[in-house]
């Protein structure tokens, strides 16, 4: 059996490395367009801030996929596949035919309808090549403007400052990680932010991008002008679903799968960024390790394992300002009660949304010691009934309930 | 006690070190650490790590 998968990302990686372990009588082939074996997204912000040199980028080498078995063909762009003949063509025009298919394309950065956004000087942030360019750029000492407030968009603005350059923020809503912070937790983020240098502004949306073949700045919607050498769009990824909508697949936002990964195509599979399970896209490593696992477990005969959503937890990866959010934070109806905590002289704040006696959110700001304890509240569904009150007060072992909480239901 | 690597992101577990801010104490061997313990990296479980030679 030949299986043959598109995208050498986290996801794609992933169901082929779970494949090869399982049945090594799968011929797996491996196709990306980039010309770099697998390397983690999340590491090219420390590559940016200069923690991590291009040569400790990648996380394997060409043995690694050797001792599985993987063949893997880089700088290699499907172009079309055709369900029908159960084919796969390339841009060297060669064909590759399949038994199994697995779609893991990822997703792109979405640069919304802005007049300018073609200029010279604008940028994205996807991958290796785009930050390269990034870097190159951060050489020339130009101030940087960054459309978007959502964590890439801070993540990467923090990792600029160790060029030294100027850095702005802008972000269309009125306050930044709208989806997964409240208002108080945004205010905090925002004074942790600008006290490491990166300007930031709220509440106003760029209108257009100026400049004559070079970028020289942004006019935003409240008039304002900013000028600037160079405009990096984060505006969040679209799936890249153009191979799937072409031979006929069911896309909505992403490529549509089942609770087996299965598109609407026979043998077809798709996993990671571009999937869309429950009308859901997630866009993180988490969603597309478990995809992966199920294609993985799928494809080598074992059908019974189905794909559940995860609960999403994200975390801020800039130095010294410690933020994770879990789940559920802007609870929108229904019964529910939070649990805050606030100190604002050591700007901690910590929230906790409750429903039916369960954490189905948090919001960790300023602190991490709490980490372990509240992802396990959430994960294990431990019922908080009698504490409830008491969870986030500093004298409070939230680390010793979950402990005896999980013996107890053991 | 021997380290572990994550194979999404290569962060490496160190028993010695442990991971306090995850709640494992410093000391933890590895087939200590809970089931639902997530790489403080990129999010992954335990079953993506591989341990080093
Ligand atoms: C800078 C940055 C930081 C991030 N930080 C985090 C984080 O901290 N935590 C988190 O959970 N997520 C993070 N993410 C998101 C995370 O990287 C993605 O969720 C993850 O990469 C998705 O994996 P994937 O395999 O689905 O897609 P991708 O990683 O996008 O891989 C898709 C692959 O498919 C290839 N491809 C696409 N089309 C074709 C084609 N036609 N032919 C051949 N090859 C093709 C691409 O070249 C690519 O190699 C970050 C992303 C970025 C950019
Ligand atoms: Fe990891």
């Amino acid at each position: 059996m030949r299986l043959v998968i598109i995208g050498n990302g986290v996801a794609g990686v992933t169901t082929a490395r779970n494949v090869a372990d399982r049945k090594a009588s799968i011929e797996v082939h491996l196709y990306t367009k980039e010309p770099y074996a697998y390397y983690p997204r999340p590491r090219l912000i420390d590559y940016i801030s200069g923690k991590l040199s291009v040569e400790n980028l990648p996380q394997y080498d060409d043995a690694w996929y050797q001792a599985r078995g993987i063949d893997v063909h880089l700088s290699q762009q499907a172009m079309a596949v055709d369900p029908q003949a159960r084919k796969v063509a390339f841009a060297d025009g060669h064909k590759e035919i399949y038994d199994s298919l697995v779609l893991a394309t990822g997703s792109r950065a979405w640069v919304p309808p802005i007049q300018g956004a073609h200029l010279q000087g604008v940028h994205t942030l996807r991958c290796l090549d785009d930050a390269h360019a990034l870097c190159r750029q951060a050489e020339q000492g130009e101030p940087f403007l960054i459309l978007g407030g959502g964590l890439l968009g801070l993540d990467t603005a923090m990792a600029l400052r160790s060029y030294g350059v100027d850095v702005t923020v802008v972000e269309l809503l009125p306050r930044l990680l709208p989806r997964q912070l409240d208002v108080e937790g945004a205010a905090l983020l925002q004074q942790a932010i600008e006290a490491r240098g990166v300007r930031v502004i709220t509440g106003d949306a760029c209108s257009e991008i100026e400049g004559d073949a070079q970028v020289h700045g942004a006019r935003l919607g409240s008039g304002r002008f900013l000028p600037a050498g160079v405009v990096l769009i984060s505006a969040g990824v679209r799936p890249k679903i153009d191979l799937a909508q072409e031979a006929g697949l069911t896309c909505h936002l992403g490529v549509v799968v089942d609770e087996r990964m299965l598109t609407s195509a026979p043998a077809i599979y798709a996993v990671g960024d571009t999937a869309e399970f429950n009308g859901r896209v997630w866009g993180i490593i988490p969603a597309a390790l478990a995809q992966a696992r199920v294609a993985g477990a799928q494809i080598t005969g074992q059908t019974d394992v189905a794909y559940q959503d995860v609960v999403p937890s994200t975390t801020l990866q800039v130095t010294g300002i410690d933020l994770t959010s879990v789940g559920e934070v802007n609870p929108e109806a229904g019964d529910y009660q939070e649990v805050r905590f606030l100190d604002e002289a050591a700007q901690i704040y910590k929230k906790l949304v409750i429903r039916e006696n369960r954490v189905v959110g948090a919001i960790l700001l300023g602190s991490r010691s709490d980490l372990a304890a509240v992802n396990q509240l959430v994960s294990r569904g431990i019922d908080v009934t009698e504490v409830q009150d008491q969870l986030l007060e500093p004298d409070f072992d939230l680390g010793a309930f979950v402990r005896r909480a999980s013996a107890r239901s053991a | 006690m021997s380290k572990w690597e994550c194979l999404v992101c290569g962060y490496i577990y160190d028993p010695e070190v442990g991971d306090p801010d995850g709640g494992v104490e410093p000391g933890t061997a590895w087939e200590d650490v809970p089931d639902d313990w997530l790489c403080p990296e990129c999010g992954a479980g335990k079953d993506m790590f591989e341990e080093m030679s």
